[in-house]
């Protein structure tokens, strides 16, 4: 059996936060800036926190939401995130309304594992839907642009960062231009055509994988059959793949077993704990369905 | 601070006094945490000081590894939410040679939460724990909704009586039986399991309960069924430990359902409950229990008592009074 390491929310903070910034990126997509400078210094890219309605029990749960991006306070140390999600569902579109009115919102992170820092000459980061979240921060990192953590940690650097970002249609994509601002090589995809490549995002990392593989590493983040697709790519090119996690939670911290995902153990398989095994996992222990 | 006091993390009020017996349990506290609620503590340790819990309930254990049931496993509903874990665990063995070595270096009372398949696994669960130390107690988890095969220790009373008395038997630790709401009358359930010999009841486990996807026409969990948890249940919830109370059953109760402030505490003990345990709570306020310890001696103070022991079951003696 491969012993699990687990990724213990032993150094989160829980309370209130206030909000700093609500800006629409997209039809229906939010970038929420909430100071919490405890978290924002601690956090790491892959990391996530759990974000709930203060005080509400209808919707009850807090939400996980992956980091998108830290920003600075006036002392140029980290001062609190942002968090870019869609207003789809009954909780965030209340979180739409908290943060115009100035509700409160409570929030406990940094949770889960993030992305290990691997060296990588061209690393490659694959999403779908609202699966771009998780990365800003990590080509940042890999641009060498912004160390994160408490120490902040060193991460190789990359010499190419690729962003293939897929939606059903172009009101969809949201924060490309905070990518290309870093100098991320963005490519684009759409299911209608009216953006990018009409069709698939793996069609774009297919053209990436027909390539140069020497250094490649692909990051992959959105909705199960996408990220199913790239780990078998990845897998018949011999291409390293880790992909980014988003199962439903109650606690994000490993408490109620909920956000368990078929993961290969020994000859078999486990159900193992996105919350504190993931969300980041290397594609080839997933067991997709 | 005094010597007496040096090593005491929480500024404890003279004034009152916070400790509760149930049975043959003692606890410094009356603030335990709900199995399946609260992982195996280790979790918790950088958000909760763990040594500050009244008891600590890890998630039940069965006698053979578990994988649980398939996700979804929860969902969230109006002010509550279901779950069908299923009772995911890695089994007795793993359970004592991972996670006990870990919770009985704690500080706080560790309350070991078991479900058997039937009378035979239960009362060998019972007494393969008697030969480990550092069990407080074992709480039997005779109304777990997502795993019944049709007969439960849970709603019937000879057999939760039976079950009681044979881990009463087995060993040597306090027995709290965990009852389910979900039968027609829980004092007889009660009753039960206190001729059974148990040192106290813990009322209530999850309601059985549905979510559908009318769109899709299927259920939203992947079990179809499950337990309802939170602030939904807790009208459900008090109302069990009311009647278990003023129903005479002679042993201690121990409320559950949808606890998530020190109101909601007061309400319970009030209402019968001599300690008490926090769930789904800790899902969506993971630091909730460190503040209720924090108002729990002033909610005691304001009903005038000095202990929680004067508190429990006010309610019933302030109605005696009126008749």
């Amino acid at each position: 059996m491969d012993a699990p390491s687990y990724a213990f929310a032993d150094r989160a903070w829980h309370g209130p936060v206030r909000v700093a910034e609500h800006v629409r990126l997209a039809r229906d997509t939010y970038r929420l800036r909430v100071e919490c400078p405890v978290v924002a210094q601690r956090i790491v890219p892959g990391q996530f926190v759990m974000v709930r309605l203060a005080g509400c029990n209808d919707p009850l749960l807090g939400r996980p939401l992956a980091l998108y991006e830290t920003y600075d306070g006036g002392d140029a140390r980290p001062a609190g995130i942002d968090i870019v999600y869609v207003a789809m569902g009954k909780f965030t579109r209340r979180v739409v309304v908290a943060a115009r009115l100035g509700d409160a919102l409570e929030l406990w992170g940094p949770l889960g594992n993030g992305f290990a820092p691997r060296t990588a000459k061209h690393l490659v980061m694959v999403a779908g839907g609202i699966g771009q979240t998780p990365f800003l921060a990590l080509a940042r990192e890999a641009l060498g642009q912004r160390r994160y953590g408490d120490p902040p940690r060193s991460a190789p650097r990359a010499q190419r960062v690729t962003l293939c970002y897929g939606t059903r249609t172009s009101d969809l994509l949201a924060g490309v231009d905070d990518f290309r601002r870093l100098g991320v090589e963005v490519q684009l995809s759409t299911d209608d055509g009216s953006a990018g490549h009409h069709g698939l995002v793996v069609d774009l990392l297919r053209q990436i994988l027909t390539g140069d593989r020497d250094g490649l590493r692909v990051v992959c983040c959105g909705p199960e059959k996408m990220m199913a697709a790239t780990a078998k790519m990845c897998r018949e090119s011999g291409v390293r793949c880790d992909v980014s996690l988003e199962s439903p939670m109650a606690c994000g911290v490993g408490i109620c077993f909920s956000c368990v995902t078929k993961v290969r153990d020994g000859g078999g398989w486990d159900y193992r704990r996105t919350c504190v095994e993931g969300p980041v996992f290397d594609a080839e222990q997933v067991m997709f369905d | 601070m005094s010597a007496a006091g040096m090593g005491e993390r929480m500024p404890q009020d003279p004034n009152v006094d916070l400790r509760v017996q149930l049975g043959r349990l003692h606890l410094p506290n009356p603030v335990m945490v709900g199995s399946g609620t609260f992982g195996y503590a280790r979790e918790m340790a950088g958000l909760v000081d763990l040594s500050r819990l009244g008891a600590i309930l890890p998630k039940t254990v069965t006698s053979q590894p578990r994988a649980g049931n398939a996700p979804w496993r929860t969902v969230e509903t109006t002010g509550g939410m279901l779950n069908s874990i299923g009772l995911d665990n890695d089994g007795l063995e793993v359970f004592c040679e991972k996670h006990l070595p870990y919770l009985r270096g704690l500080k706080a009372p560790v309350v070991v939460s078991i479900a058997g398949r039937d009378y035979d696994d239960f009362v060998g669960m019972a007494a393969r724990l008697s030969r480990e130390e550092g069990i407080a107690a074992i709480e039997l988890n005779i109304s777990c909704p997502n795993v019944s095969h049709g007969v439960d220790f849970g709603t019937d009373a000879a057999m939760c009586e039976r079950v009681v008395r044979g881990c009463r038997e087995a060993c040597g630790f306090p027995i709290i039986a965990k009852l389910t709401p979900n039968v027609t009358n829980i004092v007889e359930i009660a009753e039960a399991a206190a001729q059974g010999g148990a040192d106290a009841v813990s009322a209530i486990n999850t309601c059985l309960g549905m979510a559908v996807d009318w769109r899709r026409a299927r259920p939203l969990l992947g079990n179809v069924m499950g337990g309802l948890s939170g602030p939904a249940i807790k009208p459900i919830a008090l109302s069990a430990v009311y009647r278990i109370a003023k129903a005479g059953v002679k042993i201690p109760i121990i409320g559950i359902g949808g606890i998530a402030t020190i109101d909601d505490v007061m309400e319970f003990i009030v209402a019968g409950a001599t300690a008490v345990q926090i769930g789904t709570a800790n899902f969506y306020d993971p630091t909730v229990t460190m503040r209720i310890l924090d108002q729990l001696p002033a909610a005691l103070e304001e009903l005038k008592v000095r202990s929680v022991s004067e508190a429990v079951g006010l309610l019933l003696r302030r109605q005696k009074l009126a008749h």
